[in-house]
């Protein structure tokens, strides 16, 4: 067993990344004295400061990030979550449960939940947890309908306001059901990505990563394949653009967006990004490791770099904020990116939420 | 023993302000920080994040850092709980191991059989025997020194590690038929 563990590979690139950003945090602190005490706010400068020297980061990025080392986890994070900084409200799950939490700042648990996304309109919430699917009205937190699978894992509702379609993953498989809980089809393999509705359409077009990495769009109810790609390795994310026309796919060594019309295929080389998020005028960003890139018409720069990784985005409905998380701190960061420049910082997540949820999706006011 | 000095040594400069003897102290120990978080958590990038974060962790509380001890188990500790908190936490949120096994890292050389084998078979495993099971085998830590450093009693350690080897042993039977 020791022999096997020491054959294990070692990707050379990681240990290179994490020595740079280790490093400009050990050149950044400062030596204490033996028996004084170390400062909280010492060391969250240092790890801050060493995330933003490490991040190699352009003019406007800077700018964002010279915020971050501020306010985050330093000075300025507001003691608990009084409001939002934009309208709409804000989807959250974990361990302790689905909660809306209102731009005002008021919550709502809808139950224990693990899991959960917007209906197309924000009327409804489809939430899972372990083996089972649920759709809840948000506003009374009342249970529409429930469907016991196994495993059921990533929920995603699309469609017009009048046909609705849920796809939603079980422990091998895409599966789809109509929006009033009525026919459930096991449709194909599928890894643990989650699936993703073609916005703006009035046809039930999915996107789904299948067991070898390719993206698929389908026609889900004709259960018919249109497009697939070649497979892509290490696929962590895809999303659509707001219009429908671009899906982005995250695979461990870069982005790649495909036009819907065309069918051209657009590399953005930048590897290990967890997480893809299209703002509703078309700005995409890209979350990996403790940063946020933004790619704009082609033009990728950097947003903000944590003091430690982030989780999760989510964008404000008028796209001038972006949320993630900082579990590691126990906060979230509210990121201005249009209007100006302003960080907002909240500590005491857990506490709010029961545990350190993730970001489900911030939808417009009903 | 000559070894034991030697990390003491590069501690004690790495504490006074010596890049080069913290950078060989990050070299030293990266390789088995990163496999121990990848065994745990069955992922490359969660891995990276757990074993990068683990080092700041040493960063911020280096100063403190009491020289007599040694320092590879002080890391091992910080490396391992935080595996286990976010394997817990992508349990509990249902992004299961895929397919059966970790996602492979970019490859230096090829892994062994047994490597590939012992990969698919800890995936088997819940993150509490994963854990206990790296430490005691591959980081080959005493029973009595895994429980101080997961903070559990010294039984507890002993009946995962024998549950944790009775599943393991079934999962690699299974692979290999």
């Amino acid at each position: 067993m020791k022999r096997a563990f020491d054959e294990m590979p070692i990707d050379a690139d990681a240990e290179e990344r994490a020595w740079a950003v280790v490093r400009e945090a050990y050149r950044r602190r400062e030596p204490v004295a033996p028996g004084s005490p170390i400062r909280p706010v010492f060391v969250l400068a240092a790890a801050a400061v060493a995330a933003v020297a490490a991040a190699g980061l352009s003019a406007p990025g800077r700018a964002v990030v010279n915020a971050v080392r501020k306010s985050i986890g330093i000075e300025g994070a507001q003691p608990a979550l009084f409001k939002l900084p934009a309208p709409g409200r804000l989807l959250v799950s974990g361990a302790g449960g689905t909660w809306v939490v209102a731009a005002d700042g008021s919550t709502r648990r809808l139950g224990a939940y693990s899991q959960a996304s917007w209906s197309p309109h924000a009327l409804f919430v489809v939430a899972s947890t372990g083996n089972e699917l649920a759709t809840i009205e948000p506003a009374t937190g009342r249970v529409h309908w429930q469907l016991a699978r196994p495993a059921i894992g990533f929920p995603r509702w699309g469609g017009t306001r009048a046909d609705t379609r849920i796809a939603y993953l079980t422990t091998d498989r895409l599966h789809v059901v109509a929006g009033d809980g009525t026919g459930d089809r096991r449709l194909r393999p599928s890894a643990r990505v989650a699936p993703a509705w073609r916005p703006g359409t009035s046809r039930h077009v999915l996107a789904y990563v299948d067991i070898r990495g390719r993206l698929t769009i389908m026609n889900a109810d004709r259960g018919v394949a249109t497009r697939l790609s070649r497979p892509y390795r290490g696929v962590r994310d895809i999303a659509w653009s707001a219009d429908g026309r671009t899906i982005a796919l995250a695979a461990r060594d870069e982005v790649v967006l495909f036009d819907l019309a065309t069918g051209a295929a657009h590399v953005v080389r930048v590897g290990g990004v967890r997480v893809l998020a299209f703002a509703a005028d078309g700005r995409l960003a890209l979350m990996r490791g403790n940063g946020v890139l933004l790619v704009t018409r082609g033009h990728v720069r950097s947003l903000f770099s944590g003091p430690s990784t982030l989780a999760g985005l989510a964008w404000s409905p008028n796209g001038r904020w972006l949320l993630s998380s900082l579990p590691a701190a126990d906060q979230w960061v509210f990121v201005q990116t249009r209007g100006g420049h302003r960080i907002l910082a909240v500590s005491h997540i857990r506490r709010q939420f029961g545990s350190e949820p993730s970001l489900d999706g911030w939808a417009p006011e009903a | 023993m000559v070894a034991e000095r030697r990390e003491r040594a590069l501690v004690r400069d790495a504490q006074g302000g010596s890049a080069e003897a913290f950078e060989q102290l990050f070299r030293s120990h990266w390789a088995r920080a990163y496999r121990a978080a990848l065994l745990v958590v069955g992922d490359s990038a969660a891995a990276e994040d757990i074993a990068q974060e683990s080092f700041l962790a040493a960063v911020r509380a280096l100063d403190r850092f009491d020289r007599r001890r040694p320092f590879g188990p002080w890391l091992h500790r910080i490396v391992v709980n935080r595996a286990i908190d976010w394997a817990r936490a992508r349990a509990l949120r249902r992004e299961n191991f895929g397919d059966g096994g970790p996602e492979p890292a970019a490859r230096e050389r090829e892994p062994s059989e047994h490597a590939d084998e012992l990969a698919l078979g800890l995936a088997h495993l819940h993150p509490e025997q994963r854990a206990v099971i790296v430490l005691r085998y591959l980081l080959e830590y005493t029973p009595g020194e895994i429980a101080r450093m997961l903070d559990l009693p010294r039984g507890t350690v002993n009946s995962r590690l024998r549950r944790g080897l009775d599943r393991l042993q079934e999962a690699v039977e299974g692979e290999r038929t």
